[in-house]
């Protein structure tokens, strides 16, 4: 018993090591900003200070909005729907939403170019066009996350009891079925705004201006003031992380079994999502590997 | 074979049916892929009638009751209520209330709410739903527990707000979807008295599905027995047990022990030693000489222990006021006797004892067609 304890206390300070070390570096780094044991918030200042930070991240937002968006939307019904006519389709789905992870983001953006070209240039020559890309590269996660979250209620007896009682399918969804999935659609969004805004590599192909993408062009000048801002987005992505963790517990208190389930893999994914790890890497490899 | 008591049923029903509506189900049929679930099931429920259907699992009982609801299509047949034909009304718009087996409460919403939904559907102003809500509750004996979300309540507690959510439209119609069979003993015992209290004071016209006989036996009017898609038997619960239709429903509704017997004469069967008589409901007419399977209720064998006698004791089991004790004949036939607690101790097993039949058989069916 006392050494499981031990054990468990072991891995999981390993783990914390793992993953806080990079960071705490990374906040030193940013803090002492080139001169060796003085610590100063110079680097966040002059962060705040740079041309372009606005934009960038505006476009950003608009982009991870329009993308969660444009997720929810697609994805809510076509789960819901799934799992209450076709089941035996869950299998195609399940696999087609896994297939953004094994594409190479050029031959996505080739693929999206070519799908999209008889499109209006409102849609392909804006961000619009690189909302409807992320839509597609967060499917594997934000498809797990809503059918996570149907799987965990019962789905059909809700269905069943809702329309027996009178309710439109209306009715059902905005009054019985959302509210039983807030937690699955809340980590979808979350997952969603998250990849939407550390994703870098599209964006630059693609040519857009997004915060990742001006961040990388930042750290060639000043990797300091690179390095802030990562954890000031990483901070940010965080923060967003515990709000949606506090909504969730709400409905947690009011009933049991459902929730928690949309938020698997969530924690895992910020890592890999924030726009901070994409510009801290970076970052540490200018700083002869800091990070 | 299918036989009718319907004038039994309604006058069992008496003024109870104040509140409810007739209702008629019209040769339906229902196919999933080459499984026929129900094959030109009809039914006529009176005004105030509980109506229990009782089969084995896959035999379309609960397939009627969301025919009904609406939540299934039928492929042919029709469904009336009132004399209203809803065969092709969607589900919203029937004004029935159903219970489901399954734990169906909506998870973010209180008991009340839960309650007040479908008077919420409706569009009832918030302070008069949220009264009619409060006194359906109390009527379900749960006004206390109003603020309670569903992981709060115990089964028996949801399965009660389940009702009172059914019972709060004031549906023409209430379908119990085998809305016990989740519960512990004590509590299912309850809430049948309860289903049962409310309904006869509201006087609703209810259709109750179940594989539980004894629930259905106890609660309903009438019961209707089904078999592959088809009623098999309907007719109040006594004569169900008693005289059953078919070999199936001997079979199915209580227990029996399938004795070899021998016609001696039109009406009349020799049975270990025992010359009984075939009442004319106990099956088809057999000619003299004909080798017959007679069942026999438990109730109907009497065994007691014997030094010579021609069975042994196989096993007894313990059932509170009686004992069930199993006996087995030299050739392997086992005959079940349910006997006073106080007389079953004194037989363990290995006893030898005698049997003997009181008389009464419930049903005789051709030993070759049996095997």
């Amino acid at each position: 018993m006392k050494r499981s304890r031990t054990f468990r206390w072991v891995t999981l300070g390993l783990l914390g090591f793992y993953v806080i070390a990079p960071m705490a570096a990374s906040i030193q780094f940013s803090l002492e900003a080139g001169y060796k044991g003085r610590l100063s918030l110079t680097a966040y200042s002059r962060a705040v200070a740079e041309p372009g930070l606005g934009t960038s991240l505006f476009t950003s937002v608009k982009v991870a909005l329009g993308a969660m968006a444009i997720t929810l939307v697609l994805l809510v019904p076509t789960v819901i729907f799934v799992n209450l006519r076709f089941p035996r389709w869950r299998a195609v789905l399940d696999a087609v939403s896994l297939l953004p992870l094994g594409v190479p983001a050029v031959v996505i953006v080739l693929g999206v170019l070519g799908a999209y070209k008889g499109l209006p240039s409102a849609i392909t020559g804006t961000p619009v066009i690189l909302a409807l890309v992320y839509v597609v590269l967060a499917m594997p996660y934000s498809y797990r996350a809503i059918d996570a979250g149907v799987r965990s209620i019962d789905l059909h007896v809700l269905v069943d009891a809702g329309r027996s009682m009178g309710a439109s399918w209306r009715k059902l969804f905005t009054r019985v079925l959302l509210p039983n999935l807030r937690s699955g659609i809340l980590a979808a969004a979350f997952l969603t705004v998250a990849l939407s805004l550390g994703e870098y590599a599209i964006a630059s192909i693609m040519g857009f201006n997004t915060f990742p993408v001006w961040l990388v062009g930042v750290e060639g000048n000043d990797p300091y003031v690179a390095v802030a801002l990562s954890i000031a987005a990483l901070l940010l992505t965080w923060f967003l992380l515990v709000v949606l963790a506090f909504a969730g517990s709400g409905r947690r208190r009011r009933s049991s079994g459902a929730f928690g389930t949309g938020l698997v893999g969530v924690e895992a994914e910020v890592q890999s999502a924030a726009p901070s790890s994409v510009a801290i890497a970076m970052a540490g490899e200018e700083s002869g590997g800091l990070v | 074979m299918t036989t009718t008591s319907a004038t039994k049923g309604e006058q069992g029903v008496g003024d109870r049916s104040r509140g409810g509506v007739v209702v008629e189900l019209v040769n339906c049929r229902r196919t999933y892929g080459k499984v026929q679930a129900l094959d030109g099931f009809s039914i006529t429920i009176a005004p105030g009638e509980f109506v229990a259907l009782l089969g084995p699992s896959g035999c379309g009982k609960t397939t009627v009751l969301r025919a009904v609801a609406g939540l299934e299509q039928l492929d042919e047949g029709q469904v009336l209520v009132g004399g209203d034909d809803i065969t092709a009304v969607p589900p919203h718009r029937r004004n029935l209330g159903m219970v489901f087996q399954a734990y169906s409460l909506f998870p973010n919403m209180n008991a009340l709410e839960n309650v007040a939904f479908g008077l919420e559907v409706r569009r009832m102003g918030t302070a008069q739903r949220r009264k009619r809500a409060g006194e359906v509750l109390e009527l379900v004996g749960l006004a206390t527990l109003a603020e309670r979300y569903p992981h709060e309540l115990s089964g028996g507690q949801q399965q009660r707000v389940a009702l009172a959510r059914a019972l709060c439209v004031e549906p023409r119609l209430l379908l119990l979807d085998e809305p016990l069979s989740a519960l512990d003993a004590k509590v299912r015992a309850q809430l049948r008295d309860e289903i049962r209290r409310i309904q006869l004071d509201l006087g609703i016209t209810t259709l109750f599905v179940t594989h539980d006989q004894e629930e259905a036996l106890s609660m309903a009017d009438r019961v209707g027995v089904m078999r592959a898609g088809q009623l098999e038997q309907l007719g109040p619960p006594a004569e169900v047990y008693s005289s059953p239709a078919t070999n199936f429903v001997a079979e199915f509704v209580g227990s029996v022990s399938r004795l070899p017997g021998v016609v001696v004469a039109p009406g009349s069967v020799d049975v270990l030693g025992s010359r009984l008589v075939i009442p004319a409901s106990a099956g088809g007419d057999f000619g003299r000489g004909s080798h017959v399977d007679v069942l026999v209720r438990p109730e109907s064998i009497r065994i007691r222990p014997e030094a010579d006698g021609p069975a042994v004791v196989a096993r007894a089991a313990f059932l509170g006021a009686v004992v069930r004790v199993v006996a087995t004949l030299p050739d392997g036939v086992e005959v079940t006797s349910t006997l006073p607690a106080s007389e079953g101790y004194t037989l363990p097993a290995g006893t030898r004892v005698g049997i003997e039949l009181l008389g009464d058989v419930l049903f005789v069916v051709d030993r070759q067609r049996a095997s």
